[in-house]
């Protein structure tokens, strides 16, 4: 388990503010935000890198906050590896066991464990800079883990690999934390990487901790529009809330729109762009939003294409390509933009 | 369009002029010592004075050498890594003796060492360095010290220091941090700063003239040998003597090199 409290943390202009954080034993927790949020400053506090400005860090019941980095039993995996490249794959790996003077018979069983588990069983005799970088990360993955650390650290692991070492490299770190249940905090830019990965997430924008909560709740209810932005909403505009029964109306400009929320005043609303079905016609249905538009853009998006819609205010609109022939989209029509209240997210 | 393929003919040529007679002029002033002093160095090695010489170069050159590694690599370590108080500082006065010439060096040593009560409590317990073989080296040393410390400096900051602090996540304290990971990447670098630092020690004059003296058969390197020798007009055995320290020069240069490793690069635009 691992403790966070009140942490601040000044460097040079950027600054870490009031971090209060806990994650449970066993727990694979993601920290997702911007680049410059902050993420790696709050591993490297709790590595001991750094000590916070104030406030403390307890691993396990212990407050570790003045202990030094070899005290703390964490391993770190850093998004550009650091292998040591005066030792070859072997030495990186055995490393910490060679410290702790560990007899050669379970240094080897270890080693050979580990390896089979991350499949690198064959590099061992390489030397770093032979490597590619998913080997490298690997390997740098291995040397962490084989000390049995309390805490895993990862910065960025899947940031700096080709996208199918990648997409390998992801399914690992869940099966990995599966067998070792290592509490896990890692850190990414890329909110899909932390929706597969985590038990919870953590969202951090310029020195502060936004939103935590599992994917699902994160995904689902953002509480600011920083998050929401962030996770790829599209459709966020301000309104009011405008009576006050169980589903409400809430005014956007000249539009209003039904959803369910206990906020009253000014609030945001979000929409996400696949939860809204187009008809050409007009048909009653349980969706509580039914708003009449016309097709300004059509954006094409891979396997997608995205609809721009003027419905009173500018609605994007996810739909496949194959519904885009089949109902025969062009720019300039009249289409039916439906959705429920439970799509319409107000904070 | 041809004026400028002109003018670009131009600004070659020049460019391959001065580096042609830069060249041209080093070349002949070293390639005329070394015609001179390599007929009679044979026979000028034989003798007892310049075999003195060698001896007593070589000698002051190593310990010198030796001293200021183990000065230079904490501090270089230190001034690079740690956040010591008033770093910036302690690095300017370091660096002073590089810009200074070697005679004021010599005289402040000479102060140092023969007339303030410091000096003179080392000397009590044995330790003179005022005309003595120890003057050589401590005048080596002071030269070369501010060297060694910036070879060693740009050596450590161009390793990362998370590798140390890896190995510390590890469980290595700073110490084992920095004999397991670091001392072995700086290695090149480190051997590197001693070629150079053991090169211009050995051919380290004005600083030790000062301090040590130019007596024959005691203080003679092989600088003062040259120096020596020809202020009594004997240019055979003063052109030996310049002979073997260009030897030394050449081959410490070219070790240097290739630790150090080729970082220019040649433009490809044409």
């Amino acid at each position: 388990m691992i403790n966070i409290r009140n942490v601040y943390k000044q460097l040079g202009d950027f600054s870490l503010k009031n971090i209060n954080l806990s994650i449970d034993d066993n727990e694979y927790y993601v920290l997702v935000g911007p680049t410059g949020a902050g993420k790696t400053v709050i591993l490297e506090i709790i590595s001991g890198m750094y000590k916070p400005d104030s406030g403390n860090v307890w691993i396990n019941g212990r407050n570790v906050t003045s202990e030094y980095p070899e005290e703390r039993h964490i391993g770190f995996v850093y998004q550009d590896y650091m292998l040591f490249p005066n030792l070859d794959v072997r030495e990186n790996i055995t490393f910490a066991l060679k410290l702790q003077k560990i007899p050669q018979k379970s240094m080897n069983e270890k080693l050979e464990e580990i390896t089979a588990m991350l499949n690198i069983k064959d590099l061992l005799e390489r030397h770093p800079a032979t490597l590619s970088g998913g080997e490298q990360q690997r390997v740098a993955l291995a040397r962490a883990l084989i000390a049995e650390p309390k805490v895993l650290l990862l910065d960025e692991p899947l940031s700096a690999l080709d996208p199918q070492s990648k997409e390998l490299f992801q399914q690992d770190l869940k099966s990995i934390h599966h067998k070792t249940k290592t509490t896990t905090i890692h850190i990414t830019h890329d909110f899909n990487e932390a929706y597969i990965l985590a038990d919870r997430i953590g969202v951090m924008c310029s020195g502060e901790l936004v939103q935590t909560g599992t994917p699902f709740e994160v995904f689902q209810r953002p509480t600011s529009q920083f998050v929401a932005e962030f996770l790829g909403m599209e459709n966020i505009y301000s309104g009011e809330v405008v009576n006050g029964s169980k589903v409400q109306l809430i005014r956007i400009g000249s539009v209003s729109i039904s959803g369910i929320t206990n906020l009253k005043g000014k609030v945001r609303v979000a929409i996400r762009p696949e939860d809204i079905i187009i008809s050409r016609e007009k048909f009653s249905s349980s969706a509580r939003n039914t708003l009449n538009s016309r097709i300004i853009k059509i954006v094409s998006q891979g396997p997608f294409v995205k609809l721009i819609l003027d419905a009173g205010i500018t609605l994007a609109v996810l739909v496949t390509k194959q519904a885009l022939e089949e109902m025969d989209l062009k720019v300039g029509q009249s289409v039916w933009a439906i959705f429920k209240s439970t799509a319409v997210h107000i904070f | 369009m041809n004026s400028k393929v002109i003018s670009n003919s131009i600004f070659r040529c020049i460019i391959y002029v001065i580096v042609f007679i830069l060249f041209i002029f080093m070349l002949s002033a070293l390639a005329n010592i070394i015609w001179k002093g390599v007929g009679g160095l044979v026979q000028s090695i034989a003798s007892q004075e310049i075999q003195f010489a060698i001896r007593l170069s070589l000698l002051t050159s190593v310990t010198s050498t030796l001293i200021c590694l183990v000065f230079a690599l904490p501090v270089a370590y230190g001034l690079e890594r740690f956040k010591i108080p008033g770093r910036k500082l302690i690095n300017v006065i370091l660096n002073i003796p590089l810009a200074l010439p070697p005679l004021v060096s010599g005289v402040a040593l000479l102060l140092l060492f023969a007339s303030t009560p410091f000096g003179a409590k080392l000397a009590e317990h044995g330790l003179r360095f005022v005309f003595s073989v120890n003057g050589i080296i401590l005048a080596q040393f002071f030269i070369i010290t501010p060297y060694m410390v910036r070879v060693l400096k740009s050596t450590f900051a161009d390793i990362d220091p998370r590798l140390e602090f890896v190995a510390r996540t590890l469980g290595c304290s700073q110490w084992q941090a920095f004999y397991k990971i670091t001392l072995p990447i700086a290695k090149n670098g480190i051997i590197a700063g001693l070629v150079i630092s053991w090169s211009r020690a050995i051919g380290e004059f004005g600083c030790a003239l000062m301090i040590a003296g130019a007596t024959r058969m005691v203080t003679e390197t092989l600088p003062v040998a040259l120096y020596l020798n020809m202020s009594i007009g004997n240019l055979e055995m003063a052109m030996a003597s310049a002979t073997c320290l260009i030897i030394i020069s050449i081959i410490s240069l070219f070790i240097f090199e290739i630790l150090e490793g080729n970082h220019s690069r040649i433009s490809r635009i044409n």
